[in-house]
């Protein structure tokens, strides 16, 4: 990247530096001054005329040499660009999503809301319909087929729903990060406990003891004493923490436990529960979580996660299809890619199993099984290796049938 | 651990394999920004100079009044003002595509200063170039409005090219309509390139020829006798300098005019179905990427779809997995850890043709166990469920989590199905 960017700066001071305006001026001060010579006395016409000839060719020679040479920077910074850029973007070999743009605009339109950018979405929306109506005119005109589909692949249900939700979602996240006000995190999680409890979710009450915390902290300049704000934190706990107290009971003990220790807090054993810089973030960032989980959404934008994952994968693929071209050899399985392609940790989402005796990895229609000495092999494996009959585990002495071989689900 | 290192590794100079078009594409138009200032500069010192010599002959042999010879002076003069004017304009042009590459350049360069993927850094970046894509995509896709709305939130409108998308869409929803007048003014604009294209290696097919086919192609449908004259003159002039390249299509076009519109017979029928005209809209805009080095396909699709793939795992689509969204009727419960990006309602349809990737090891969570059901869980995250669940008061004595040996007693929930066993059904497994 240096190179370019020092071949590039040498461009660019050439086209600041560039002389080909300074010569055209020059030649257009020459033939001006030649004509006002000339006006002013017509005799000399014939010698300034011929004086006139060489100094505008060698102003238009001079212009050339400086073309020429931008032309030798050009060249230069193109050599550049190749010496990074080495491979081409690779084209439709590995494009299998161009017969899907619907699903991508979709995914696009979600990514949108998701991120909150509603205007954006809205103006997606109302111009894909447009479209739409717009390609179907031209096609009833020349008389082609067109889809009928929703230009974004959304039902009507669906499409109000997830903008309500997701415009819901901001407005109790704005109050929570910019005006530190959870009252609204706070209804919405009353609202779905029975289902945040089933997913085992503690959500409700983070957010009552982060209010709590807040609360505690919070110095008024009306109080008349250091008491006053831990006071109204405890009057918040006597009205809200009833129905927590059978659950959070040790959480609970602890923040009143703070409350003696109110003026010299940075020093008590309490001092963690309250000086904590991220919890505004931590507790935002469980509410996105419990809030997309609920909506059967993942918590990052998945159209973030796969063109990242797609960005540092490409370079393995790219170097994949050369050799496939060069080797002129194809991949014969169409179900799964020929290469690793190693992603950060934070980029795996399930469990992976590859039977240890075949290597492959485990489908539906191939299995994984558990043999009764709980080693866990691939159903071709199992059948391979026993052939209806008892067999030996690969790893451990212990024989058994394959019918006490158990499906798993890793 | 190694491979973890490994694996969030950033190596810059592959990385940056997306973002080619937006340092080449500014250069390319930089490069036509030169090319045509050449032309000019040319044009012009073929015009002045030999108008200057003679203007000084006709002076010379006085076959010229003085008059006349400040006539043509100021004819001269005139044309050079002209001519000023434009390669001011280009100069400027070219200013700012300058600027906007050094700013592009300073974007990549942050790439190289950071560290690894794992840096938040990285996180930024990448969603800056996940804008860049899908502005990208909606330029292509024809949704001028929202790319540019998008790049204004986000501010990006120094890394993305609108114009040049536009002017490529305008013209090639132009074509679809069954207009050619902007194609052929484009085609009028590039013809030096063009000519470069054409010839290998790009093998790009002649779009001009198959332009002036289509006109061909319209005067033959009118039918009319003096339309069908017309035809025969136009492809004199346009169709038969490309004898030599493109015989079979000129023998097939003289064969049109013999054919009725709706004729049933190949290849005359393909010739005069309205769907050439797609067709023609299409290689439009491949000869137009092609020209500006710009990939054919969206840069979101590149990235997607190695994204899916490398995401991709059988369980994604498995009729076992509650938390895909394939699966029909498919729990909420889900897990307490964040929900795949491929189960996940907005992609899963679209992984579901892609291939899986590839693992040579298995990956499990650490300390596996097994529960009656089948399923394999690491210990800790069923004793983490369990000491949550006990926490709101279900799975464990209204006692709280005090009395309770999490992981030894009370009962096991199942983060996939919901069941609930006991922790003496809970068997360790061992995954090779």
């Amino acid at each position: 990247m240096e190179a370019i960017q020092k071949e590039h700066d040498k461009v660019w001071n050439s086209c600041k530096q560039s002389k080909t305006t300074r010569h055209v001026d020059d030649i257009i001060v020459a033939l001006q001054k030649a004509r006002d010579a000339i006006a002013e006395d017509p005799t000399s016409r014939q010698v300034t005329l011929a004086k006139l000839q060489n100094p505008v060719k060698t102003m238009f020679d001079g212009i050339f040499s400086g073309l020429r040479d931008t032309h030798g920077l050009h060249n230069k910074y193109t050599r550049a660009l190749d010496k990074v850029f080495k491979d081409k973007v690779p084209s439709n070999e590995i494009d299998t999503l161009s017969s899907h743009p619907t699903l991508i605009n979709r995914a696009i339109y979600l990514h949108l809301l998701r991120e909150g950018l509603f205007d954006v979405a809205s103006t997606f929306h109302s111009e894909a319909v447009e479209k739409q109506q717009s390609q179907q005119e031209t096609a009833t005109n020349l008389d082609l087929d067109v889809p009928m589909e929703h230009p974004l692949g959304l039902d009507k249900s669906s499409e109000a729903n997830m903008q309500e939700q997701f415009s819901n979602m901001y407005h109790i996240l704005s109050e929570l990060k910019d005006n530190h006000n959870l009252q609204p995190a706070i209804d919405w999680a009353r609202k779905n406990a029975a289902a945040l409890e089933a997913r085992g979710s503690n959500l409700e009450f983070e957010l009552c003891r982060l209010h709590f915390v807040s609360l505690f902290l919070d110095r008024r300049d009306e109080d008349q004493s250091d008491f006053d704000a831990p006071m109204r934190a405890l009057q918040y706990a006597q009205s809200e923490f009833q129905s927590f107290r059978g659950r959070y009971l040790v959480e609970i003990q602890q923040l009143m436990g703070a409350i003696p220790f109110s003026s010299n807090l940075s020093e008590s054993p309490y001092n963690t529960r309250f000086n904590h810089s991220t919890a505004w973030e931590e507790v935002a960032s469980s509410f996105i979580r419990e809030f997309c989980s609920l909506l059967e959404l993942s918590a990052d934008s998945p159209l973030y996660v796969a063109a990242t994952a797609g960005a540092i994968a490409l370079p393995t693929l790219l170097k994949l299809q050369t050799i496939q071209k060069q080797k002129r050899t194809e991949w014969t399985s169409q179900n799964e890619l020929p290469v690793e392609t190693p992603l950060p940790p934070s980029y795996r989402f399930h469990s992976i199993f590859v039977c240890p005796v075949s290597k492959e990895q485990t489908t539906d229609q191939n299995p994984p099984m558990m043999l009764p000495c709980c080693h866990v092999i691939a159903q071709e494996s199992l059948q391979r290796l026993s052939k209806g009959a008892k067999f030996k585990c690969p790893y451990c002495p212990i024989e058994s049938h394959p019918r006490e071989a158990k499906r798993v689900f890793i | 651990m190694a491979a973890d290192l490994t694996s969030i590794k950033l190596n810059p100079d592959s990385h940056v394999l997306l973002d080619q078009p937006l340092l080449r594409l500014p250069h390319e138009l930089v490069k036509r920004n030169f090319r045509n200032t050449q032309r000019y500069v040319e044009r012009e010192r073929d015009q002045i100079l030999p108008s200057l010599k003679d203007t000084a002959n006709a002076a010379l042999s006085s076959s010229q009044t003085p008059e006349e010879t400040l006539a043509s002076l100021d004819a001269m003069i005139q044309r050079m003002q002209t001519f000023k004017r434009k390669i001011d304009k280009l100069h400027a042009e070219e200013e700012t595509l300058h600027e906007h590459s050094a700013k592009r350049i300073r974007h990549l360069q942050e790439l190289y200063e950071i560290p690894s993927l794992a840096d938040v850094k990285y996180d930024d970046w990448a969603r800056t170039r996940l804008d860049r894509l899908m502005v990208d995509y909606l330029l292509r896709s024809g949704y001028s409005k929202t790319a540019s709305s998008l790049a204004e939130t986000k501010q990006i409108s120094h890394l993305i090219d609108l114009d040049t998308f536009v002017t490529c869409h305008r013209i090639a929803s132009s074509l679809n309509r069954g207009e050619t007048k902007d194609a052929l003014a484009w085609i009028a604009e590039n013809k030096n390139s063009l000519k470069k294209l054409i010839t290998a290696p790009y093998k790009c097919t002649n779009l001009e020829f198959e332009l002036r086919l289509q006109q061909y192609i319209e005067l033959v449908r009118a039918g009319t006798i003096p339309k069908k004259l017309e035809a025969r003159m136009y492809a004199q002039q346009h169709l038969t300098p490309h004898a030599s390249s493109r015989p079979d299509a000129i023998m097939q076009a003289a064969g049109l005019l013999a054919q009725e519109p709706n004729t049933e017979a190949e290849p005359y029928r393909g010739l005069f179905a309205p769907s050439r005209w797609r067709h023609l809209s299409n290689l439009f805009i491949e000869t137009h990427h092609t020209l500006l080095s710009l990939p054919v396909q969206p840069l979101l699709h590149a990235a997607l779809s190695a994204g899916l793939s490398a995401l991709k795992t059988p369980a994604c689509h498995s009729a076992y997995n509650p938390a895909s969204s394939s699966t029909p009727g498919h729990a909420r419960i889900a897990t307490n850890t964040s929900l795949c990006p491929i189960c996940s309602m907005e992609l899963n349809d679209l992984a579901r043709n892609v291939p899986y990737a590839h693992h040579t090891t298995s990956f499990v969570e650490s300390d596996p166990v097994v529960l009656p059901n089948g399923r394999i869980y690491g210990r800790e995250r069923l004793e983490e469920l369990q000491r949550k669940l006990a926490m709101s008061g279900l799975g464990g004595g209204e006692g709280g989590i005090h009395d309770l040996q999490i992981g030894k007693e009370g009962e096991v929930r199942d983060p996939t199905t919901g069941e609930s066993f006991t922790w003496e059904q809970v068997k360790k497994v061992y995954i090779m």
